[in-house]
């Protein structure tokens, strides 16, 4: 039982990390005003339970002030990690306490088996992904009754905005209108039918448009829903327009809609507009008001619901297209419309696709921070902590890194600036197919294959130059040397072939024969995967993982950063491209028993500007003397840090330090160095 | 090419004659025998080149087109013998035949002789006390290489049987396919390099070129043309996009493929690295922000990337295949694993009712092992005194009962409780006089401390002349166990074999000790360093002597 300003705290173990109580400490205050909070920790620090414990406590002492935990996450098995650490609170609790369990928790994962249950509304908390709240199309189906007096927190959130971003952004292909040309022709068809059976259903369908959607806007003003960015307010307060009020009617405005799009895809070069200058153009070629085209969605699924269609998804396409009819006509900012007759890499085949992307991840994720009295964006890698509020357009109460404390340091984190034979090592585009830089690169992972035991990880900066590199590899019999040492394993498109190559890789590392896997930072082990003990040795990141950066979606982008939140481009790309470094060498530690070399293998890593950006718990065990390295002093240095680190380590030996009985963190000391834990910005 | 069976004097089978064989530019004729080949020169009826298959480590043959056509026999000693098939008519083919027939018969002997060399030779390079003896006995010929191993290669066998026979199987090198980069022959070809091994490593990790060999050699191509057609295939080489139709490897690869496919689509027995159920919803069609991933679609790839795929696709599956290569025997607890998810497999859309590898994984993944009070049995801690020094160097590790912390523990604590209630016995204390003689005899000085004059030996004497006396006495020790192993001597054997130990005794105490005393004596005129050494071999003398009386009572 821990007491932190006050609140007691059930907490499921033994000891505790310096590093969880000051967290719970700043979670606290965070819950006691109300806000909102930015909170970084090191995986490996148990920084799931901490939160749990803490918010739990909250909910059982202050029923009233906070009434539901929900709970997101982004992978299936970190959702199912949380409900299992959430199980043993839940166990210690009635251990603790003597009585049956009252509380009542709900995972929700895979969307395959949703169903809403009714205690979605009566659970105490909920554990579900990040979409359930943030992509409007389901929110509105499964969250929008969930009361304002909740505590949302969204685990692993370095990537937020991009998932805000995706849930908004349509992209239509020629085979998109083909299928909606489908639809719209069954939806006539049944329309037809219907009028010769049953002609009343289709008349009560307009008088209730008539009237509006009245209902919808009575339980938005009573503050029962969510809000809808998809759906804004302003159209509850009106009726449906009367050109798409009846079914009919509405139907043959769709069909124009969709010649228009047909129209505006038959392009030869690549177009750019506005939101307004889109709105413009559709009213002056074919007389499409801006009004009816923000209605297009709700006024399909009322359609749908009259016509007792079973199976929505045969319609997803029309849906799609009416989904973007009412983004389109409702944010004029925010959005950018690129239209490319063909793929970049493919000029000769026309492949027209509209793409209508969403540049600002603030919209989506509003309504969240609006309707919700605390939002907890916490994560093992939020660095540069102040960039997150700026892009998510909302003011933290708190905002705070922990570092975690250490009783041996147990990451190495090197740059490698250099070759042995002083060739500067870099991913930058100009030396890319640089072939010095490249058997450099090779000789780094050949002479760590030989001194890292068991598990070496390497990421690339992309699939392509992965690829590039393994075959000149090949070709210079790099690989095979390689092979004299351990096994080799590698990333491929194919999601099933690559955990097939991942389970060979634990395999390999688990019978001692050692393993390397070269995976792609932003690819899905690098962000799904973690590589817990021998399974993870050393980490190599080859060059900085810059986003793509002649994407015409990525451009607009930045344009747009720059305009709103006066965040330069550098700035963004940089911050980009450190987050996901610091995903990818941080998958290795995952714990304080476990340790790991990170080896930033790229000359650009030692600026300031860079390594600035890395979260506080690897910057600070970054010295002047592990900046610009060769391979080969890397390699003596790993050596030395492999040799430490291959002492027995015990519990006695973090007690006390980066270990904490009761009876120490109740003393005064332990409590001042405590509060020094949290970096507070 | 004749077959004769029989040949009087020798009375072995000859397998193949060959004539017209030159060797050291001289004329004769080449035997292949049962057991060993032999080459005579013309018009005489001896040999003057015989070698056994069991002494011959390999053949070597010269390359085609050379104008010599040759076949060289490498002996394990390191010499060769060189074979000039001269006949202009059949040369080549005499030289197959000749080839052909050894391939077949070396490996039967090489494998036992093999066996016992790598023995020797493991046991000399592992013991470097043993490889000075061997120096100084065999090497110096005070006995012969077959009587120094004779009861040494026993001893092992006997002394541990069961390491011998539990030997670990051992897996295969993930780089055996390096191993064979090819050279370039200097005339615009290549040159595989070809052993055993490597052949072994090949059939073990790719089953399908082993079935492909059996299917094909001898019958259809001669084993060189398999490999050779091999090493020119696309299956050897992935990064070329070629799939010849008559490749007979096409159809390996594409059973690969197909054992490659099966595995993916069986999936993965751990849900945590399943990146396919990794994310709880993808975005529907048509959503999203679209990223320029590389499309997969093999339409539009330029063929450079599609080599460049396969070249990843081929190492994922070779060290797959490797992998199962070594861990083929003990397959076991991999496959349990499996069979106790599928038992209920078919509740996975319950997040509260998984399966037991799941939820093992699941809890294994959320533990902190350091929160939790450790109840693990206690372990005693090492204390390194000098960690440089474990962290620096290997150090021989001596054989010797290990105990388990637990016993230590025990033991310490036993102890401990001795002396806690240790109770003096006074009424069975020694007499003053006797203890302080006691402690005399035990102080510097004292008759029990003489020990303390050994080291002013120790400091008087050269090391390098310690060296040689310890050897002296390693050898000295080796005979003597020799000699006294014979006895009691009931056996002709035996009697033989005393007499000869006796003179081998005889043999070292002049070539070797009696050079070595000299020596010393120049040196260290009061110092006795060797009095030991005679006087044991003087037991051994007398014993001898006892002996061989005894004998020649019995006899007369």
């Amino acid at each position: 039982m821990l007491n932190i300003e006050g609140l007691l705290v059930h907490f499921p173990y033994d000891y505790i990390y310096p590093e969880q109580y000051s967290y719970m400490l700043e979670l606290k205050r965070t819950l006691d005003a109300k806000g909102h909070g930015v909170l970084e920790m090191p995986s490996g620090t148990g920084k799931t339970i901490s939160l749990l414990s803490l918010i739990v406590a909250y909910q059982k002492v202050f029923p009233l002030e906070v009434s539901k935990l929900i709970y997101c996450s982004r992978t299936v098995p970190e959702i199912e990690k949380v409900v299992e650490e959430l199980r043993k609170l839940m166990e210690y609790y009635s251990k603790q306490t003597g009585e049956s369990n009252n509380f009542l928790a709900l995972a929700l994962s895979s969307r395959k088996n949703l169903c809403i249950h009714p205690e979605l509304m009566h659970a105490n908390i909920v554990v579900y992904s990040y979409h359930y709240l943030l992509d409007p199309k389901i929110a509105d189906l499964v969250s929008k009754e969930l009361t304002k007096k909740s505590v949302v927190v969204f685990d692993e959130a370095h990537n937020i905005d991009n998932v805000c971003i995706d849930s908004m952004s349509v992209n239509i292909s020629r085979r998109t209108l083909d299928r909606c040309q489908t639809n719209v022709e069954t939806l006539q068809n049944t329309i037809q039918k219907i009028k010769e059976t049953d002609a009343t259903k289709l008349k009560m369908e307009y008088r209730r448009l008539v009237e509006g959607l009245k209902e919808a806007n009575v339980a938005r003003e009573t503050d029962v829903y969510l809000s809808n960015p998809v759906l804004p307010d302003e159209i509850l307060q009106e009726a449906v327009p009367g050109t798409i009020r009846t079914a009919e009617h509405f139907v043959g405005f769709l069909k124009r809609f969709l010649e228009y799009l047909k129209s505006r895809l038959r392009v030869h070069h690549v177009v750019q507009e506005s939101t307004p200058q889109f709105l413009k153009d559709i009213f002056d070629k074919v007389c499409i008001d801006r009004k009816p085209l923000r209605f297009c969605a709700e006024r399909l699924r009322s359609l749908l619901r009259t016509l007792e269609i079973a199976d929505i998804a045969d319609f997803s396409a029309v849906t799609l297209i009416s989904n973007f009819a009412t983004l389109v006509s409702t944010y004029s900012q925010g959005f950018t419309i690129i239209i490319e007759p063909f793929e970049d890499r493919t000029p000769t085949i026309a492949n027209p696709v509209l793409h209508f992307s969403c540049m600002d991840p603030s919209i989506a994720i509003k309504p969240v921070f609006q309707r919700f009295q605390s939002v907890i964006i916490t994560s093992g890698t939020l660095s540069p902590l102040d960039i997150y509020p700026r892009i998510l357009d909302f003011r933290p109460v708190t905002m705070a890194s922990f570092t975690m404390t250490l009783a041996r340091t147990c990451l190495c984190p090197l740059i490698v600036g250099r070759g042995n034979d002083q060739v500067a090592l870099s991913s930058k585009f100009e030396t890319r197919e640089d072939f010095a830089v490249i058997r450099n690169y090779g000789s780094l992972l050949q002479e760590m294959s030989a001194i890292v035991p068991d598990g070496i990880v390497a990421f690339f900066t992309s699939y392509m130059y992965m690829e590039n590199i393994v075959a000149a590899w090949y070709e210079q019999g790099i690989l095979e040397n390689i092979q004299r040492n351990k096994l080799i394993f590698i990333e491929t498109p194919d999601a099933a072939e690559t955990s097939m190559a991942l389970e060979k890789y634990q395999e390999a590392c688990e019978n001692g024969r050692g393993a390397i896997l070269l995976s792609v930072a932003r690819g899905k082990v690098s962000e799904g995967i973690d590589f817990v003990h021998h399974f993870g040795r050393a980490v190599i990141m080859f060059g900085v993982p810059y986003v793509y950066t002649q994407s015409r979606i990525l451009k607009a982008r930045l344009e747009y950063l720059r305009d709103q939140f006066q965040i330069r481009e550098n700035d963004f790309l940089t911050f980009d491209a450190m987050r996901h470094a610091a995903q990818c060498v941080g998958r290795v530690i995952r714990g304080k028993t476990d340790y790991g070399l990170m080896i930033f293998a790229d000359k650009r890593y030692a600026r300031a500007d860079k390594r600035g950006k890395l979260p506080r718990w690897i910057q600070e065990h970054i010295s002047d003397g592990s900046l610009n390295l060769t391979v080969d002093e890397a390699v003596q240095l790993s050596k030395h840090f492999l040799r430490q680190m291959a002492q027995p380590f015990r519990q006695e030996d973090q007690l006390g330090l980066s270990l904490l009985t009761l009876e120490q963190l109740e003393s005064e000391e332990m409590l001042k160095k405590i509060s020094q834990i949290a970096h507070q910005t | 090419m004749h077959l004769i069976q029989t040949m009087a004097a020798l009375s072995e089978e000859v397998l193949l004659v060959v004539k017209k064989v030159r060797q050291r530019k001289q004329d004769g004729t080449l035997y292949l025998m049962a057991e060993r080949i032999a080459w005579g020169p013309e018009g005489k009826d001896r040999f003057t080149v015989s070698h056994l298959y069991a002494d011959t480590r390999c053949q070597k043959i010269s390359p085609d087109g050379k104008a010599k056509i040759q076949l060289q026999l490498v002996l394990h000693t390191g010499e060769s013998t060189t074979f000039h098939f001269s006949n202009d008519s059949s040369a080549l083919k005499d030289r197959d035949a000749a080839k052909e027939l050894l391939q077949q018969l070396l490996p039967k002997f090489k494998k036992k002789a093999n066996k016992e060399l790598e023995e020797k030779n493991r046991m000399l390079q592992e013991d470097p006390v043993l490889f000075q003896l061997y120096k100084d006995l065999v090497v110096s010929q005070v006995i012969s290489a077959d009587e120094f191993w004779a009861n040494r290669l026993g001893d092992t066998n006997h002394a541990d049987p069961s390491l011998s026979n539990n030997k670990q199987e051992v897996g295969i090198s993930g780089a055996f396919l390096a191993d064979i980069r090819p050279q370039t022959d200097g005339c615009n070809g290549l040159r595989y390099n070809l052993t055993a091994d490597i052949i072994e490593s090949i059939f073990r990790t790719y089953p399908t070129v082993k079935e492909k060999y059996c299917e094909n050699v001898p019958h259809n191509l001669t084993e060189k043309e398999f490999w050779t057609r091999f090493f020119q295939s696309h299956y050897f080489h992935r990064d070329r996009i070629n799939t010849g139709t008559q490749d007979i490897f096409s159809e390996c690869a594409k059973q690969d493929e197909q054992g490659l496919k099966s595995m993916v689509v069986q999936g993965v027995k751990n849900p945590l690295v399943d990146l396919l159920s990794l994310e709880d919803k993808t975005l529907d069609e048509g959503y999203g922000v679209c990223t320029t991933l590389p499309s997969t679609s093999n339409s539009n790839r330029s063929v450079k990337e599609s080599s460049n795929s396969a070249i990843i696709k081929r190492f994922n599956h070779h060290s797959a295949m490797v992998l199962a290569a070594g861990s083929r025997k003990g397959e076991t607890p991999a496959n349990q694993a499996s069979e106790t998810s599928n038992t209920d497999g078919n509740s996975r859309d319950s997040v509260f009712f998984q399966p037991p590898v799941k939820k093992v994984k699941l809890k294994e993944a959320i533990e902190y092992e350091d929160l939790q009070r450790e109840n693990r049995p206690k372990t005693v801690a090492l204390n390194l005194k000098k960690s440089d020094r474990y962290a620096h160097g290997p150090v021989p590790l001596q054989s010797q009962q290990y105990t388990t912390s637990q016993d230590i523990i025990n033991s310490v604590n036993y102890i401990q409780h001795e002396m806690v209630n240790y109770k003096p016995n006074l009424t069975q204390v020694l007499s003053s006089t006797t203890a302080s003689s006691a402690i005399a005899a035990l102080s510097s000085g004292g008759v029990l401390m003489q020990a303390a004059t050994q080291q002013a030996i120790n400091q008087m004497v050269p090391s390098e002349v310690q060296g040689e006396l310890k050897h002296l006495y390693a050898a000295a020790g080796e005979l003597l166990r020799h000699f006294w192993s014979c006895f009691p001597v009931n056996t002709p054997f035996m009697e033989e074999k005393v007499t000869k130990m006796k003179s081998n005794l005889e043999r070292f105490q002049m070539t070797k000790l009696c050079p070595f005393q000299e020596k010393i004596q120049r040196q260290y005129l009061s110092t006795n360093l060797t009095g030991h050494l005679e006087e044991m071999l003087q037991t051994a003398y007398s014993k001898f002597h006892i002996w061989q009386t005894r004998r020649m009572l019995r006899k007369t």
